[in-house]
Parts: structure tokens; sequence; C-alpha cells
């Protein structure tokens, strides 16, 4: 029992809250045990607005998730996303006295000093990525533990979100005495099973197109050098179609799924889907070109501002890897073909969880990446630490934040 | 063309002074809120027949109108008896708008005092060398037709010599809260437009700012001819504020949410805002605006930066509704273009005349109902499903609405 550790990742998403029990190994395998969904409700935009039926849908997917899995559910790691979580790169530095070396110590207070950084007073600060130290001006140290030096400098990125709102998705776990160990953003979840090693060495975005939020996370040299999140998703698709082809939301997303695509070309002008007569709706023909356009429209947007954001932070030609697409919405057929119009010369790829075992239906779904991705940033984190100060860290935590 | 005083060319560094007049009880009613909520660089004075109304004002100056014939108890809508009272106070009249380079003046006409005395006070202020705004309400229909009558008087003698008028009519004013508001919140609300009306001339006139507005486009914008006065003005903060703020300026009634924008022909955008205001904000509105116009309108913009970091973006339309079909009955004769009868000698030297009423007012008559076809309703914006959560705005563009609409795809 001592060997295997059991963590769950939860996702509370604007399509669905999903919940991943996965059971994880000392030498980093994890398998996933069992799957539990629910279809989502309360939700926009990745963010909770209807409280109460949010906790419910939270309250089905645990519940499924503990009947597929024989597991009971005492914690669970959870995914966090909405516009209002941001990011950005800070260095600090500290000075040691003369011919010392660099202990815990120090590299304790670099990365404190790193969080004073001025993030708005309502916010808290989720994550603090180290990119890379740099011992008396020497570039490129990856562990300066044990080193000699005078001057420790840090290059730290800082995600950080409206503690209110993080709070409430908490909140809506904690009405069942369920704990939350710890939170996640979804796209640092998402890279944790999407990219390898290499992929990160090598320069690459990861996009992770959901139905309400698009998260993405820029990776450059192996560390993590931009991050954010757009709220748009496959609502905003399937909303553009109900409001450009006059056709009720649920019939719009059900044409999404079956017929949509963002590929515009070869299509004749006389392509039509026939829409079935139905309550409250009687039946049409649907131009199938204006369809993929409002559909292209909207991804090559998307994608147009990405690229801005990308740009500002790595050169393309450095995205050795290149894009790669997960979520939901990377289902869509043509959009690795409406990525590849906008971002030129740049290899993308649609993606799913990698080294994981279980169910394949589970982990090659690319809406399962983030939940996936929380679980086995829980094994990262346990991994990194030594067993008893865990507690102790994860206790401060949310003494801190509470 | 107009050529204005000196003090309106902002190299010189010298601050115009601008004084607000408000005159009789509704007057002095609008000059209270003026005095106590803005931190606007505005002077009160508090002209009144009614001592108890002067008392409980709290204007910097007050001044009693006719104390000898009305013994300081008001004119009680006599329009007779309060031009004694004005005869009487002509010198306090004239020490009121002395040494003022921007007087606006406030009133509800159909009364007594404001009806009799604004008149007045808009000449002397005229013969000083002030530039001269009425911001005047006209009464309710139900006040019945003895009242509109004073006021429609009222109103051609001011429009004689004021530069420009700002006209609401209460009527019309009443539609800004729902029928069954409480009858002061109501009023409330009335006066609170009145007040944000005169707030926001006042930034535009007195504000420094990257770009400011012209005093000739300003009342080019206001006197454009006869119809109803638009105004909307909204104000917000934090991150989305460019979309906030102008969707509460749209918003307002007597914009009849935006859509009177299509009809007007030439309209006055001036945004203030602290010094953290973007380009790409300003820009947005813009587009945001043109919109919701006429593509034939003309659009003065105006930006303007208020020293005070934390301060609000505040978006202040301005506009002229060319036809008055909406409120016929209600309207008074067309506003007369002021004409100066004898120009006093104090401006010989800085040629004012009056704008001789340019031919392009009359031009696009005929071109407007052929633009008005064309436009799409555009409130409400089509923001489907998104219409109630918080709005997604990158580069301030929102956009939960659809892309295709955006960017005009074809169908």
């Amino acid at each position: 029992m001592a060997r295997e550790k059991i963590h769950v990742g939860l996702e509370i998403g604007t399509t669905k809250v999903c919940a991943v029990v996965a059971e994880c190994h000392r030498d980093g395998e994890m398998r996933i045990l069992g799957v539990g969904e629910s279809p989502s409700r309360g939700v926009r935009k990745g963010e909770i607005v209807d409280f109460k039926n949010a906790t419910q849908c939270v309250h089905d997917a645990l519940a499924d998730a503990e009947d597929r899995s024989d597991h009971e559910i005492k914690g669970v790691w959870l995914a966090i996303s909405g516009s209002h979580i941001k990011s950005f790169n800070n260095r600090s530095s500290v000075t040691l006295p003369e011919e010392s070396t660099i202990t815990a110590k120090e590299i304790e207070s670099v990365e404190f000093k790193a969080k004073e950084a001025g993030i708005p007073k309502e916010d808290v600060i989720i994550h603090s990525v180290i990119q890379r130290y740099y011992v008396d001006g020497q570039e490129g140290v990856i562990d300066p533990h044990g080193m000699m030096g005078t001057k420790l400098d840090a290059d730290f990125h800082i995600i950080h979100g409206v503690t209110n709102r993080i709070q409430n998705a908490i909140r809506c776990v904690r009405e069942f005495d369920i704990d939350v160990e710890d939170i996640v953003v979804n796209s640092v979840a998402s890279a944790q099973v999407v990219l390898d090693e290499q992929q990160k060495q090598a320069g690459a975005v990861l996009i992770d197109i959901g139905g309400g939020v698009t998260d993405y996370i820029v990776y450059k040299d192996g560390a993590v050098c931009h991050s954010g999140v757009i709220a748009i998703g496959g609502d905003h698709i399937t909303n553009d179609l109900c409001i450009g082809l006059r056709i009720p939301i649920a019939r719009a997303e059900k044409l999404k799924i079956e017929e949509g695509s963002a590929i515009t070309d070869n299509i004749s002008a006389s392509d039509k889907i026939t829409l079935k007569n139905d309550t409250g709706f009687s039946g049409r023909d649907i131009d199938r070109l204006m369809l993929n356009m409002i559909i292209q429209a909207r991804l090559e947007e998307l994608f147009g501002i990405l690229r801005k954001r990308i740009q500002e932070v790595v050169p393309e030609h450095l995205l050795g890897a290149g894009i790669l697409l997960t979520g939901g919405c990377s289902l869509l057929r043509g959009i690795r073909e409406a990525a590849e119009s906008v971002f030129p010369g740049t290899p993308v790829y649609l993606a799913h969880a990698q080294s994981v075992s279980g169910p394949m239906s589970a982990f090659e779904n690319p809406q399962l990446s983030t939940c996936i991705g929380a679980a086995k940033y829980a094994q990262a984190v346990h991994s990194e630490m030594p067993e008893e100060s865990l507690l102790d860290r994860v206790k401060g935590f949310f003494s801190g934040r509470m | 063309m107009i050529t204005y005083p000196r003090w309106l060319d902002r190299g010189t560094g010298k601050e115009p002074v601008l004084r607000l007049l408000g005159i009789g009880n509704a007057g002095v009613n609008i000059a209270d809120r003026i005095a106590v909520r803005a931190s606007l660089p505005l002077e009160t004075v508090a002209l009144n027949s009614d001592q108890q109304s002067l008392n409980a004002s709290v204007a910097s100056r007050k001044t009693a109108l006719g104390p000898m014939t009305t013994h300081g108890l008001g004119a009680g809508g006599d329009p007779e008896m309060a031009l004694e009272a004005t005869r009487e106070s002509m010198s306090e009249l004239r020490q009121s708008v002395e040494g003022a380079d921007v007087v606006f003046l406030c009133a509800g006409l159909g009364g007594g005092t404001g009806s009799a005395t604004t008149p007045q006070l808009a000449e002397l202020a005229r013969a000083n060398g002030s530039l001269v705004i009425a911001v005047v309400t006209t009464p309710f229909q139900f006040e019945g037709r003895r009242r509109s009558q004073q006021a429609q008087e009222a109103m051609q003698g001011i429009a004689r010599h004021a530069d420009a008028i700002v006209h609401f009519e209460n009527d019309r004013m009443a539609e800004i809260t729902a029928p069954r508001t409480e009858a002061e919140e109501t009023f409330a609300a009335c006066d609170n437009i009145l007040f944000q009306s005169v707030a926001s001339l006042t930034r535009l006139i007195s504000c420094p700012g990257p770009m400011a507005v012209a005093v000739p486009d300003l009342l080019g914008v206001l006197r454009s001819g006869g119809g109803a006065f638009l105004f909307g003005s909204g104000e917000a903060e934090g991150g989305n504020r460019a979309h906030e703020a102008l969707e509460q300026a749209l918003r307002s009634p007597l914009l009849d949410r935006g859509r009177l924008l299509h009809d007007a022909r030439k309209v006055l955008v001036h945004l203030s805002g602290p010094r953290s205001l973007t380009f790409a904000e300003v820009a947005a509105i813009m587009q945001e605006i043109s919109k919701n116009t006429a593509p034939t309108s003309l659009l003065h913009l105006g930006v303007s930066v208020a020293r005070d970091d934390s301060a609000p973006l505040i978006v202040t339309l301005i506009g002229h509704c060319g036809t008055a079909a909406k409120i016929e009955a209600a309207a008074p004769a067309p506003i007369a273009e002021p004409v100066r009868a004898t120009p006093p000698a104090l401006f010989a030297e800085e040629a004012i005349q009056s704008t001789p009423p340019p031919s392009t007012h009359a031009e696009p008559k005929t071109a407007t109902p052929k633009v008005k076809q064309e436009d799409l309703p555009l409130e409400p914006i089509a923001r489907g499903r998104f219409e109630k959560v918080e709005p997604t705005i990158v580069e301030g563009e929102d956009l939960d609405v659809p892309t295709f609409l955006r960017r005009k795809l074809k169908k």
C-alpha cells in the first residue's frame, strides 16, 4: 500500500466536471483507475456563476469517479481556470556573505523575494515556477544547491489569480468534506502529461481549448516562459453559430460536433446540411460554407490573439516542438489546419495525455488532459518533497490562503 | 469663423474662469448638486427670489433677487412679479457674471424666476464677453399650456444671446426611469442627468489633454439647430472600463439606447481618464461608436487626462438629433441661431461673428433616410448566451460578439 499513492485530479470545467483517480508509483509511473464525469451547470468561462448547481455537479462527478475506481476520495487536486488568472516573469536576487555555499535557505529566500512582486491586493500567487538560476552572473545553473557564490539571482514565472474566485471553486469541493490538497492552474496541469521533457527543452506551446476558456503555456529551454488564459472556447463557436445561422443553442452545439469544420476550401456553394424539424424548431437547410466560415473566423481570431502573445516572449522559429492542441475543442475538424494557417511554418499537432497507463479511452481523450494532468502534478509535487515536510507545506499553504 | 478670446488658447497657461449660475428653484438645485459632488473647476452662484431656497443652498455665492418686490418669498410662478424682481436686482446680476470666461446658466423654464431672469443674464454675460451656455429644462406637458408658453418665450429670449442651449425636456427625462419608479427617484434621476451634462461640459472645456475639444466644434454640435439634444455619459474603472463606460453612455435614455445616434449629424465624443488610458482603448471606443452612428455623420473626438491616477474613465457623447419627430408637440420652435445685435465694444478686436448657417447642414437631409435603412439595429449587441457574463475583452474588442459579425463577413 505504501508504495503506491492515489491522487485525484478534479476539473470544474465549463462543459463538464471530471475527476480522475490515478495510482501513482514511486518510479513515476501512473495508472488511471477510474474517471468520473458529470455535465456541468453553473459554470461560465471556467468560473463558477451558480454555486449551488456547480456543487451538485462536482458531487455527481466525484461519486461517479468513486464508483468506477472503487476508491474512496478524501482529497483532490483541483485544476483552476478563468480569465482572472494572469502571469508574469520576475527576477530576484540575494547576496551571500563572502566565501559561503548556497543552501536551501538562500534558495528559499530568493523565491520569497520573487513572490513579493506587486500583484493586485485581491490576488493570490498560485504558482511560482523557477525558470533559471544565476550564480555570480553565471547563466544556466539548474540547481545552485551547494555551489559557492556571493550572489544568487533567479528568474521565476509567477502565476496569480483572484483569491475569491479561487476560493469559490475550493468551497465547491469542501461542501462534501473532501479536502482540496492543492490547486493547479489548467495549463500547468495539462503540460504535465501532454508535453515531455524533450518538447519542453526544444520549445513548445500547449494550447488547451475547452468549452469556456483557452489555457496556454509556453516552454522554452525546459522552463515555462509564458502562460495565460483567454476566455474564449467551444461555447463561443456554438454561440456564433446560434446567432449566425439562427438556430437554437442545443442545435448549434450538435451541428458543431457532427458537421462543423474549420476548413472552407473545396466547398461548393450548394452544399447544404438538412436539419430535421423538432419541437420548437422547424427544419432548415444550412449552408455548409457559412457554417465552416463562422467556425474558421472564430478559430483564426483566437489563434491570432495567441500568436501575438506568444511572439512577445518567444520568436516562432525557436518553437522546435511546435504547437500542441488539446482540450475538448481540439476535436473539431480542421482546427489543426486553422492553427497552421495562423502560425505558418510551425508544426501543429493534436495531443493528449502521454506516459500514463489505464483505459485508452481515458488518456486518449483530449478533454481529460487537464484532469489527468492535475493528478500527475500531484505526483510530481509529492516526489519532490520528503514525506514529512509535505504535510506541513500543505497545511501552511492553506492557512496562508484562508 | 469665430475667433475666441485668448484664454481658450491653451498655451497661455491661464486657467479660464468657469461659472455656473443656478437660477430659480430648479437652477439652485442643480448648482447645489455641482457644488457638493464634483471636484470641478467651477464657481457656483445661486440666484433666486426665494430666500428660503437660498438659505438652504450650498453654492459658493448667493444672490437674492428682488428682495423689495417679492420680500424673499419667491415669485410664485408669476412672470410679471419675476420680471419686476429682475429689474430691481440688475446690478447684482451684472456682478454675478463679471469676470467669468464661460457662464453656464442653469434654470428650469416655465416658472417665474427662471424664465424671467435667465434671458437677462444671458444678455448681460454675452455683453461681458463670456461664452454663454444655457442648460435648461422645459416643463412637463401635464403642467399646462401656460407654463410651456412661458418656457417657450424664455427659450427664445435665451437663444438670442446664448452661444448654445442644452435643452432637456422633462417629458423625455421622465422616461429615464421605469414607469413604476417612485416620483422622488424620477426627479433625482432627472437632476442627475442635468448634473452629468454640466459636469461633462465643464470637463470638456477646462481639462487639458493630448487632444482637446475645440470650442467651435463643441458649439457646432450644440447648435446644429432644432431637434433633440442627445447626451450620454458613462464612467467605469478596472480592466474592462472602456467597454463598460461606453455601454453606460449608450444606455442613456436621451440617446434612446443608442438608436438616436444614427440620426445625429454631428457627434462629439469626449473621453476623460487617468494617465493609464491607452490608445487602444480610445480606438476601441471610437470604433464602437462609429458602428452606432450613420456613416455620414461627423465625429469630433476629444481626450483629456486627469491628474489623478485613480480617476475613472468617463465617456461623454453629445450630439444633436436632426429631426424632432419623436417629440414634436413638446419641442419648442427651432432655436434661432444666436445673433448678436450689436457687438459690444469689448469684442472689437476679437472679431466675433455668428456662424453663417453652413450649407453643409442642409445638404445631408436627403441622404439620411437611405443610410438609416442599411444600418442594422446594433443594440442589443449580439452576445447571445454570454449576455449576462463578464465579457471577454482583448485589446478593447468584445470577443463574445461573433467574430464573423465583427469582421463583417459576407453572408
